[in-house]
This record gives structure tokens, sequence and C-alpha cells, in this order.
């Protein structure tokens, strides 16, 4: 029971350190709900940051920290499609690590979902119009 | 013509498969330079982290930033004040029709624990904000639908879960479904799905927090 | 020609079936039997009393009990050849047809009983074992009589058995036309086709071949169904023999939604059902209105609808640089409003089309007010000589399109009903049918689908007739109920206003000269637009000649494509068009702002004999289009003399104001004041000029594209083609 306590205390203490005192541990509680503890293992090319601890059960011993820059305004869509792999077990080699994602030329960036902005996706008819303009020109 | 260039496609990909097993199974050293081929990016997270931070600025709280005189600037905030008591407090309706309500349940159960955003299922129209329509819309559930919908209060907003809510989905063509319940409710957020995840699902509630905190009441009362 | 004497010899004691339920008061009506001449019989143990020569079927529905029928219709002459209508007579050994057999004394019918339940399985039994089981894909599924009957009078199993053996029948397909697609394995030989060909379109193409199972129902040789009513059979065939070609597998008419409205092809004002899913017109069929159009109405009302899809005009355009370019509302209404500042008096003026609702109508009457001008005119000038459209007599159809048939003589000046107004030819067709009509033509001869005395073309004959020196004098001197119908083509000759005198002198000496019953009207014109006599109601007094000399600064063309309208005459006036077509009248204008068609919006029409109707909008304008009194509206708050209506109801108001009549919808307001009408006639003076009277519309092909939508219509266009090759 000690060990297990004192574990956790000293788990605690050093989750503390990682997430850069106790201010600063209170802002990340206040955008995370929650302070962890984990290694950083790789970042993306928006800035968002990859964790792993594996002395948490699975499903809690990966997790991203998005872009502070973002602050509060983070969403899922946010993680590329590499990282996504990782985070939700499909594979466990990290990106850089794992051959079968090739890199071509031809692949368009990721994008966030859009949804709510004014880059966000109209869908448009693709059935013949059911009227015909007049053109003043023929 | 088209259709032999197609197989060919296919049968060139599957071969591609075990080609590459064997990459990795048989020289490592091989699959070391191509892993450096390949490579996205590399750890070293402070050599990224400044390049990458300057890209993206840094984004405030609230939508609502460029008012125009401080009485705008208190109402933004007042905006601010009534959007975070409501998104973070959304009670949706239980309202599961086929499958999907299945998958609603699971957004509820622990593992995606939707309350730790706030969100409780309500039994009562009068008591919630969101109505989840998780399913198909037969035309006979139609009716009670609308009128369950009317009975909530505002603001209230939609959520339409799955094929079949969103445009009838796989029973678009039977005759006795409604095609999407958007012909009879306006829906705020859509989520794609047969039927979605409970992951989805909760995005999508989360889409809609993000759309109920860009509504700007007070200021859009005070410019009327 | 046997048949033409065949019907003619027939006697039919009443055509207005299903409009007079009440027995007693149709006798007197008609002056036929008096009361006490009844006859009573007993259908299912109920008591009828009933004129003599009514048959078992006619009684039956007076009594509220339908017989199942196949080919007998209320307004085509009895054959009795499908057995359908077979009822048992209590005391008689073989169930009789009720739809030919008149009743007797004391009879007990018993339309319900173990024999006749029987007969009407054997007969559907019979019509079936050559009836193709192609319902799934007949178009006439969910409104076909066989199907309703056989599910509620036949058989619920087959006997049919023989399908390897023998098989069913098989008829090879007749192509009779680009509008009716015909499948005559499906046949049933009802023969209503037949009949409706030779008794109300008068055109005797159809006809049978062959005897028992090799009898066939078609046009003898290869031919074109060369009729301008030929849709109708489309409506009677009972099964899916005959269906629409442009309908053909669109729709099921369960899917569909249905509105009623009001044809505006023509002056008639045909009730329409217009047919509509998903946005888009798909088909149109009549609505019975015993008044107007019986049950009929012509092919230009029911099969122009795929014009309102093609050469619409969806956005509004400004013309920049000599091209017409497409622009947001806002910049088309602000480029129109600038013209209208600072206007003097009579600088602006407008033209009604073909097609204007009253609504538009009365908008622009008052916009044009507010800008201190008259100059408002219709497409098809009215002469504004003597009464003008002071008076309603002088421009409208007074004897009502429905008494029509009872005039035992009419006279035609220079108007071919046949092409002008369909509807009003089937109803002298009728008179000439069934009461003896004659009818004397003077303009080009034309076929009008039954005989005339033809008197000529020269406009002199008006004059010989009024003196009594032509022999038609005479004739029209021994009517009892005299109609004079005056084409309105005709008006708008220069010599219109003396023409229009002269036929009013004429009637009032026929007038003098015979005893006419109070109530009848001699006078009438028989109109081709729609608007016509709504312009003309809501005093749409000026002509062209009027607006040419005052040269407006700016002329709004309310869907006006006449070619008459000629750029050159208003060399320095901004054209505004608005309406819905791309046509002549877009593409001389400077602005366009589009409208929307007559499916397309609720407007008020009068049609040629002054009733007032209204149209209801089935589906939305397409793009950017709107309704026009709205686009009036606007106009009118940019221009900065807003017109106080908002909504439709307050428009109506407003056209409440001026004529009150337009808003009486379905009701015709008598017409009077003739004995005026005609002294003022009579001071009018002129000469007629020396043209003969000539008819625009003289054959089929020039009958079909008459305005913008049966123009931009794909199917009209192929009638027109289909016409050409046959002659």
């Amino acid at each position: 029971m000690e060990r297990i306590l004192g574990h956790t205390i000293s788990d605690f203490i050093k989750a503390i350190k990682q997430n850069g005192g106790i201010i600063n541990s209170i802002k990340v509680l206040h955008r995370m709900d929650a302070i962890k503890l984990g290694k950083l293992v790789g970042q993306d090319e928006f800035g968002n940051k990859y964790y792993e601890n594996n002395n948490n059960f699975v499903c809690r011993n990966r997790w991203v920290v998005y872009n502070e820059q973002l602050s509060l305004n983070y969403d899922a869509s946010q993680v590329p499609p590499e990282w996504h792999g990782w985070l939700h077990y499909k594979t466990d080699l990290l990106p850089h690590q794992d051959p079968s994602r090739k890199k071509y030329k031809w692949m368009i960036k990721h994008t966030p979902n859009y949804s709510g902005t004014e880059l966000s996706y109209v869908p448009y008819s693709t059935v013949k119009p059911k009227i015909e303009p007049w053109n003043p020109k023929k | 013509m088209l259709r032999s260039l197609w197989n060919h496609n296919i049968q060139h990909g599957l071969k591609l498969i075990p080609h590459n097993t064997v990459i990795i199974k048989s020289c490592q050293n091989l699959l070391l330079e191509h892993i450096k081929l390949l490579a996205t990016k590399s750890i070293t997270p402070e050599s990224t982290e400044k390049s990458v931070q300057k890209k993206i600025p840094k984004q405030p709280f609230s939508p609502f930033q460029n008012t125009s005189s401080n009485f705008e600037y208190a109402l933004a905030r007042l905006d601010d004040l009534i959007s975070w008591g409501r998104s973070t407090s959304m009670w949706p309706i239980t309202f599961g029709l086929a499958c999907c309500a299945v998958e609603m349940m699971h957004m509820a159960a622990p593992r995606y624990d939707m309350d730790r955003y706030g969100v409780v299922f309500r039994a009562a129209p009068k008591q919630t904000d969101v109505l989840i329509v998780a399913g198909t819309v037969t035309n006979k559930m139609a009716p009670p639908l609308r009128r369950t919908y009317d009975q909530m209060l505002d603001p209230k907003f939609v959520i339409s879960m799955g094929s079949c809510a969103n445009g009838g989905g796989y029973y678009h063509y039977s005759y006795s479904v409604l095609r999407g319940c958007d012909r009879i409710i306006p829906v705020d957020i859509y989520v794609p799905g047969c039927p979605p995840t409970a992951e989805a699902l909760l995005y999508g509630v989360l889409q809609l927090q993000k759309k109920v905190r860009r509504m700007k009441l007070a200021l859009i009362w005070y410019r009327q | 020609m046997i048949r033409y004497l065949m019907i003619r010899g027939k006697t039919i004691t009443s055509y207005r079936h299903g409009t007079s339920i009440n027995v007693s008061s149709s006798s007197k009506q008609h002056g036929v039997e008096p009361k006490t001449n009844l006859i009573e019989l007993f259908i299912d143990e109920k008591a009828i009393q009933v004129p003599p020569g009514t048959t078992i079927l006619k009684a039956a529905s007076l009594a509220g009990i339908e017989i199942p029928r196949f080919c007998y219709h209320e307004r085509l002459a009895v054959a009795g050849n499908c057995r359908m209508c077979l009822v048992e007579i209590e005391k008689q050994v073989k169930p009789v047809a009720a739809c030919a057999m008149p009743v007797m004394k004391g009879w007990r019918v018993k339309t319900n009983s173990n024999l006749t339940q029987k007969a009407r399985e054997g007969v559907m039994e019979f019509l079936l074992v050559n009836h193709p089981l192609d319902c799934p894909i007949c178009d006439q599924g969910g409104e076909c009589d066989l199907q309703d009957q056989s599910m509620a009078f036949g058989n619920d199993r087959s006997r049919f058995v023989d399908i390897d053996y023998s098989g069913k029948r098989a008829v090879e397909d007749k192509d009779i036309g680009p509008l009716i697609k015909t499948a005559m394995t499906r046949c049933i030989h009802c023969t209503r086709c037949i009949r409706f060909a030779s008794e109300i379109a008068g055109i005797d193409d159809f006809g049978t071949t062959g005897r028992g199972n090799e009898m066939q129902v078609g046009m003898y040789v290869k031919k074109l169904f060369m009729s301008e009513v030929s849709g109708n059979i489309i409506d009677l065939c009972p099964v899916g023999a005959l269906t629409s070609k442009p309908y053909a597998f669109v729709a099921r008419p369960w899917e569909n939604y249905r509105t009623d409205s009001i044809d505006v092809h023509d002056a008639v004002g045909s009730n329409i059902v217009i047919s509509h899913r998903t946005g888009e017109v798909l088909r149109i069929l009549p609505r019975v209105n015993e008044e107007i159009n019986e049950e009929w109405i012509s092919d230009k009302a029911r099969f122009s609808y795929d014009g309102l899809k093609r050469q619409r005009i969806i956005t509004p355009m400004i013309k920049l640089n000599g091209e017409l370019q497409n622009v947001d509302w806002k910049s088309a209404l602000v480029s129109v409003a600038n013209i209208l500042q600072d206007l003097s008096t009579n600088k602006c003026a407008a033209i009604a089309g073909k097609q204007a609702d009253a609504e538009s109508l009365v908008m622009m009457k008052d916009l044009l007010n507010k800008f201190d001008s008259e100059l408002l005119t219709t497409e098809q000038p009215f002469p504004q000589k003597g009464a003008g459209v002071d008076l309603r007599s002088n421009y409208l159809l007074n004897n009502k399109i429905s008494s029509i048939d009872e005039a035992d003589v009419v006279l035609l000046i220079g108007t071919n009903p046949r092409y002008e107004a369909p509807i009003v030819n089937i109803r002298i067709r009728k008179g000439y049918l069934h009461h003896e009509q004659k009818i004397g033509f003077i303009g080009p001869p034309v076929n009008l689908t039954y005989e005339y005395k033809y008197l000529g073309q020269s406009v002199e004959l008006i004059s010989q007739l009024k003196l009594g020196t032509n022999s038609f004098r005479a004739i029209l001197n021994n009517a009892k109920k005299p109609m004079v119908i005056l084409g309105s083509e005709q008006l708008s000759r220069p010599d219109g206003a003396k023409i229009l005198a002269e036929v009013q002198s004429l009637c009032k000496a026929i007038n003098n000269s015979t005893k006419v019953p109070k109530y009848w009207k001699i006078m009438n014109i028989l109109h081709t637009n729609a608007s016509q006599v709504t312009a003309l109601d809501l005093g749409y007094s000026s002509s062209l000649d009027d607006l040419k000399k005052n040269k407006p600064k700016i002329l709004f063309l309310l869907g006006a494509d006449d070619p008459c309208i000629k750029k050159e005459d208003f060399s320095k006036t901004f054209i505004v068009y608005m309406g819905s077509h791309g046509d002549y009248g877009a593409s001389i204008a400077d602005v366009i702002l589009p409208g929307a068609a007559y499916t397309e919006k609720c407007g008020s029409f009068v049609n040629m004999e002054g009733r007032s109707q209204q149209t209801n909008a089935a589906i939305t304008p397409p793009g950017m289009a709107r309704p026009d009194w709205k686009i009036i509206r606007a106009l009118s708050e940019i221009a900065g003399i807003s017109l106080p209506y908002d909504n439709l109801n307050e428009v109506r108001n407003r056209i409440a104001e001026i004529a009150p009549h337009l808003l009486k919808y379905g009701d015709i307001e008598p017409t009077n004041y003739f004995s005026q009408l005609f002294e003022i006639s009579e001071t009018i003076h002129g000469t007629f000029s020396d043209n003969p009277i000539d008819i625009k519309q003289k054959t089929l092909d020039q009958y079909f594209m008459t305005d913008a939508i049966s123009r931009a219509s794909v199917i009209m266009a192929k009638c027109v083609q289909a016409v050409v090759k046959q002659h």
C-alpha cells in the first residue's frame, strides 16, 4: 500500500515538475482536464506533442498535447493521420519508424476539420440542372 | 478496356503488400536505410518546436474579438459567459431509434464518458437542450420527433446521428422512412457513419459546443 | 361521313349529366317533361323517379349507386360494347347493359345481386384473358380503370393457365404522333377514343378493323392524329393503351402533388391540375368545370409544360456594351430606378404580354400612375375609339362559353376558334351535332371540324349582312338564339375600330329583326390572349401608336413578346423586360427582370367571357426569379415611391378597389348596357381597308407555338414537325 501510494505521490510530483511547476500545472489542468506524466515520443508538423507512459493501462498510455498556441480551440481532427494510427493502437511503430508510411509528392497536407469556418466543405449538386436558362448570345 | 486497366491496378497493389513485408523481415540494413528515407520527422522537439509555433498564431478563447466600442466589448464578454454556460452543460434528450442508439449509450458509458463535458441524458424534453436523433426516423416516428422538438425549450440544438437520420441512409428508398430528419427539424450537427462510433458522436457533441460558443446573442440583440 | 349523320340523327336528351342531381329542377330547366311524367323504379330497393328515356346507369348514379363501366362516358355517345355495366332486373332472364337500357316503370334493378356479380366477374375474366400483365411497367398504373375495377369486381383468382399453348393476344403498336404513346395490346376495345375523335374532335380517323379476336383499334393507315385536342384521349382511355408520350415512365400518379390552376395559353381559362414533384411540373391534366372546359383541354395547355423548363430567365440581366450580362437583383433594380427619376408626364409606358396576371398588371398601372403616365397598353391592340374599355360588353364574349352550344346560328367573323380557342370550338361542334346549329364564316377558308356556310373573306361582308343584302342574313333573322363571334385579331387591324362598330351595328340589326331571349347576347368577341380581358378591365386603355408617339423614356414589357413591338420605334427608350422566358421581348430589352411563369405564382386571370379565376403556385420560380408583382413592389421602393402593398392580399384589395369582379373567382358578372354600346358604335365613322380578313392560325402547325412558353417547348416543336411532315 505504501509503495503504491509512494509511487503515486512521487509520480504526481514528477508530473507537476514536468508540466512546469504548480501554476503551469493548473493552467494545463484547465486546458486538458488532467496532469499527466509521460515520455515525449514525437511532435508533428502542427506542433502537437505526443506522449507515452506505459505505466498507465492501455487507452490511457498514449496521448497528445495540442499546440499551446491553440489554447482551448483544439480538436481531435488536428492530429495528422500518421499519428492518429499510433494514438489509436493501429500500430506500435512511431510514424518515423514505420516503413509502410511512404511519403509521396502527391500526398496532400493534412487539414483539420473546417466545419463552421469559411473553409468548410459545402456539398454541391452533381445532377443536371432541371431548368435550362436562356442564353442571350445564342 | 477501362475494366482491364482497373483490374491491373488492383493486382499490382495486392502484389505490393507481401513485397513490403518481405523487406521488413529479410534485410535489416536495408530497412534502416529505408526508414531514414521515409522518416517524416526525427525526434528533435527543440529544433522543430520554434519553427512550428511561429506558424500558428495564438488563438484566443473567445471568437468575438473585433469589438468597436466598450459597450460592445462588454456584450462580447457577456456572450462568452452565456455560451460558456450553455456549451458546458448540454443536456441531450435520448431519442434512440435504431442501432445508433447503442452507440449513443456507449458514449454515456465510462469509456467515452460524456459526463466530463457536462453532457447528461435527460428523459424530459423540457429539461434538455440537445436532441440526438439516433437512428432511422420512420414516417410513423416523424410526428413524435417533431413534437419532442417542439416541446424542448429554446435554445435547442439537434444532432443528427448516423446515415439514416442524416438522409435516410440504407432505408432511403423505403416507403416508410423519412429521408433525413432535417426534413422536419433543423439540424445543427450531422454525424456521419453507419452507425457512427461513440467517439464520432462525442466529436459531434464537441463540434456543437464550438458552434454554441460562436453564438453572439447579446451582440446581435444590440446591433438590431 | 356516315357516322356524322348517324350522330346528328341521334337525339341525346341531356348532356348535362352530373350537373343536375336534382331531377325535378333539371327537367324544369330544359322544359322537356313536366314533373308528373316521371317514371318510378327501384334500384337496389331504393325508389327513384327519373324522366323517361333515362338509362339505368344514369338513374343509378342519381340514386348514388355507381355501376362499373369501361365504354360508357357521359360526354360521348353510348356504345354498350364493354358489357361491364351488366345488371340484373327482376323477372328478366338475362342481365342487361345498364348504360344503354332506358328505364321502364316499376323495374327492380339489382346492382349487387349474385347474377350481377357473376356477370361482372365473367366480363372481367374475358377482358383480362387478353390483357397483358404489365401493370408494373404501365404508365396508367395507379389511375387505371381496369386495375381498380378488377380489384373491386373481378374474381380473386385466375383460370388463365394457357400461357404456354396459345398465349395472349398481341397487337402491333400504332404511331399516332409525338404526343400519344400507344400500347395496343393493352386495348380493351371500349372505343372511347374512336367516339371522342369523331364526336368531339371531329376527326374521323380512328376506327376498328377486324372482328372478334382480330379486332384492332387504329387509324387504318399509318397517320398522325391531327387534332388540337388529341391529348384528351389519354384521359379517356380506361387502360394504358393510350398514354402520354412526354410523360412516359416519368412518375407514378400517387407520388405527385396536385395543384389546381388555370391554363393561360389561350383566353378560355381552362381549369387544369398541375401534377408536380420535386419542384418540377411533370404533367398537366384537365379539371372538370362544366361552365368552361367540361373535362377537355387543348394540347397546348396539356403538353407545353416542358417549355417551363427551357429558355428561362433565371437571373436579372443588364445590357452592357451591347450584350446582356447576368447581374444581381440590386444592380438591376437600381439601374431601372435611375431612369425612373425626374420623369415628366407620360414618359414611362408599359405593354402587357399574353400571360400577365392581374396582380402584376395592377401594380404596374399604379407604378406608372405615380409617374403621371397613362401609357398602358396590351400586346394585342384594342380599338379605343367609341366605348373602348369603358363598357365591359364592348370586349367580352358576352354570351358565356357554356351557352355557345345552345345557339342555333353562329356567325364567325375573322376567327378560327379551332386553334384560337379549341374549347370554344368543341362547344360549337357540340351545338352543330346536337342542336342543329348553323354556322356562317367570314375569313380565309379553314377546316373547323364541322360544316359551315362560307361567306367570303372581304370585310364588306359585314356591311352587307347588316344591310340585309347577303343571303345569310335571312338565316340570322330566323334564328331564335343567334350569336356573332368576332375574332380579336381583327381588332388589331388599322380599321379595327370600324370593324368592331360595324359588327356591333350588325348585332343591333339582328336584335331588332329577331326575337331573342332577354338573357341572350348576340355580340361576342373571342380573345386569344389570357391577359387581354384582365388588362382591359384594369384600364390598359392606351395604344401602341400612342406609346410610339409619346417617345417614353422607359418602357416596361410585362412578358410582351410580340414582334409588333419594334426596337426601332423605341430607339431612345430604355426597355425593361419582366417575364419568365427569353424570347423576342427579352432580346430587345436593356434590363431583364426574371419573373415567374403561371405555374409558379398565384395570379388572377379573367377569361374571354369575363370570368375571373386564379392560378396557384405549384412550384417555386427558378433561380433568382420572383413573382412579377413583388418585383414591381421592390422596384417602386428603390425608385422612391413605395407602393403600399406588401402581400398578395393587399394587392388583391387594391384590385378590388379598381375592379371588384376580378376577385369573385369562378363567377361572371353579367354584361349589360348593350343599347348604349350600340349607340356609341353608331358614332364611329371610318372606312374599311381593302385588305381581306386574315387569320394567323389557319392550319394545325401554326397552332402549337404561339407564346413564349410553347415556343420554348420541345414537345410543341416536335408536334409542328410531325404536322409539317404529314402534309
